[in-house]
């Protein structure tokens, strides 16, 4: 274990090298939080409620969705596995004793966690300004169901980024092909841009049988207490079961590229 | 002459290497028009369930949208070298860019032109021409200045990536830039007048991402004055202009790091 914490805390180092770099990506998500938040807001200038969303659920959701993308989404594994890869620099970890996937997995986990800090504090200064009328969970049940999911959210998006990326074991040029089009479902299906649940309820339900709205929508919809009771708990256990696939399919095609791995550019 | 014949070799060769893995091509091309059609589909959704959006109506939040994904399509399928060139500034390899005889700003702005948005482009005009005509009060003046004024976004696009060029040689800073920059157009798939103050006065006026991606669409629906018109060509000019400045101003600031 202790070999895991030094790669986290080399992990946290690492992020403060470029400095700039730094600053830049903490104004970038802030953007990104803006653009939606305006968007909803100006929505409501016009219309008191939408798709059943009053302005305090949806601003409620909009920051939630920002807190969310930092916690799950950001994950630095995505831009180096494929890669490694493919120009045969994942021999260099073959031949150490750390567990390649447990290695980016940490590697994810110091970014994330210092993404979530600083996220934090912005999403504190922009209440202060904004003055946004928020809905705070009080029920114990709704706050566990809520971190449960965040946590099946967090090691799904990593299994899944894994997953597909690790095509390059097969074809090395056809990674970001891949990548690119599971960044555009995550992006457009996750529930990033609008609650999924203001779609028709036939693609609604489809939707739960992908593994997308387990990433962003549901751990909000538990949150945000649109989501209760035994709902909840189907819920969750739908979202374990992908969980559990996606781990199966994961290692099973890691083993799989390990055979047909031949290291090239070495 | 010479510039144009070496960007047109630029661009051939750029096209090559793209077309090399025609699985991904595919692949990436089925990703853009997913993203496209993805976003055209909660539009449709979110029309049904509210009466009206600010001013605008269905068919004209979506020629927004479209001419959006137009203007962000060309400016990708000129501009595309910009995203590579943090490698060449940390790897010093922008040394044998400026050794050469050819102005190193063509290189690093206009040298890897992207095929798959080309053909975005294609498809995005065809949709363009056939829902404005389906659905739009098409006029011959709307049309020229819809075009007139979308060469002004090329214009002022240029001059955006030219600052990021240019701040990407004093700071090393290339990759969040650049994403800042489509961020922050990307908050204009929708029109400006829709966001909140002080969001849409500092779209508009502080960065003039308002005049670049709204402003052409703006005037094919016959709602932008004259004065819009020419405050934003002026706009344009001196944008590109300054750009050319800094990059001139940051360019003799190069360190040749790791060279």
């Amino acid at each position: 274990m202790k070999k895991y914490f030094t790669v986290f805390l080399v992990s946290w180092q690492n992020e403060f090298v470029y400095r700039v770099n730094f600053i830049l990506w903490r104004i970038r998500n802030l953007l990104r939080f803006s653009m939606i938040y305006f968007l909803w807001a100006g929505i409501f200038i016009s219309n008191r409620n939408v798709f059943g969303y009053n302005q305090p659920q949806m601003l409620t959701y909009v920051f939630m969705v920002f807190l969310m993308g930092t916690l799950i989404l950001s994950a630095p594994s995505s831009d180096n596995i494929g890669g490694e890869i493919g120009n045969g620099d994942i021999s260099n970890y073959l031949v150490k004793p750390v567990g390649y996937l447990k290695y980016w997995f940490i590697r994810d986990i110091a970014s994330k966690s210092l993404n979530i800090l600083f996220a934090i504090v912005e999403l504190f200064l922009v209440w202060l300004v904004l003055k946004p009328q928020l809905i705070i969970p009080s029920s114990p049940q709704i706050i566990f169901g809520f971190v449960t999911a965040v946590l099946i959210a967090t090691c799904l998006y990593y299994l899944l980024s894994c997953l597909v990326r690790f095509i390059a074991f097969w074809t090395p040029e056809n990674t970001w092909g891949l990548s690119f089009l599971l960044l555009v479902f995550v992006e457009t299906l996750a529930g990033g841009i609008f609650p999924l649940n203001i779609l028709p309820s036939w693609i609604y339900t489809f939707l739960q049988f992908t593994p997308f709205p387990y990433l962003v929508y549901f751990p909000i919809a538990i949150f945000t207490e649109k989501i209760a009771g035994w709902e909840l708990i189907r819920i969750l256990l739908q979202s374990t079961g992908w969980l559990v696939l996606i781990f199966w399919m994961t290692k099973y095609t890691w083993k799989r590229g390990l055979v047909v791995y031949q290291a090239y550019g070495r | 002459m010479k510039e144009l014949k070496i960007w047109l070799l630029y661009t051939n060769n750029s096209f090559q290497q793209m077309l090399v893995s025609r699985p991904t091509v595919i692949i990436f091309l089925l990703g853009k028009f997913l993203r496209v059609a993805l976003f055209l589909v909660f539009l449709g959704f979110l029309f049904n369930g509210t009466r009206s959006i600010g001013d605008y109506t269905r068919e004209q939040i979506v020629f927004f949208f479209l001419s959006f994904n137009l203007i962000d399509t060309l400016a990708q399928l000129f501009f595309r070298e910009v995203y590579r060139f943090r490698a060449l500034i940390i790897s010093g390899g922008l040394d044998f860019v400026l050794v050469k005889p050819l102005n190193p700003l063509i290189r690093v702005l206009l040298g890897g032109a992207d095929v798959l948005d080309l053909f975005m482009l294609i498809i995005l005009s065809t949709i363009i021409t056939v829902f404005s005509l389906a659905n739009l009060t098409v006029t011959m003046s709307g049309t020229l200045l819809y075009l007139l004024l979308i060469a002004n976004s090329l214009l002022l696009a240029a001059a955006f990536h030219i600052f990021v060029l240019s701040l990407g040689v004093l700071t090393t800073s290339v990759d969040h830039l650049i994403s800042i920059y489509r961020d922050m157009t990307s908050m204009l798939r929708i029109p400006v007048d829709l966001y909140t103050q002080p969001i849409r006065f500092l779209l508009t006026f502080i960065l003039p991402l308002g005049i670049m991606i709204t402003f052409p669409a703006k005037a094919f629906l016959g709602i932008l004055n004259w004065e819009a018109i020419i405050y934003s060509y002026g706009f344009g000019l001196v944008a590109f202009y300054l750009s050319l400045l800094f990059w001139n101003f940051a360019i003799k600031k190069y360190s040749s790091a790791s060279s």
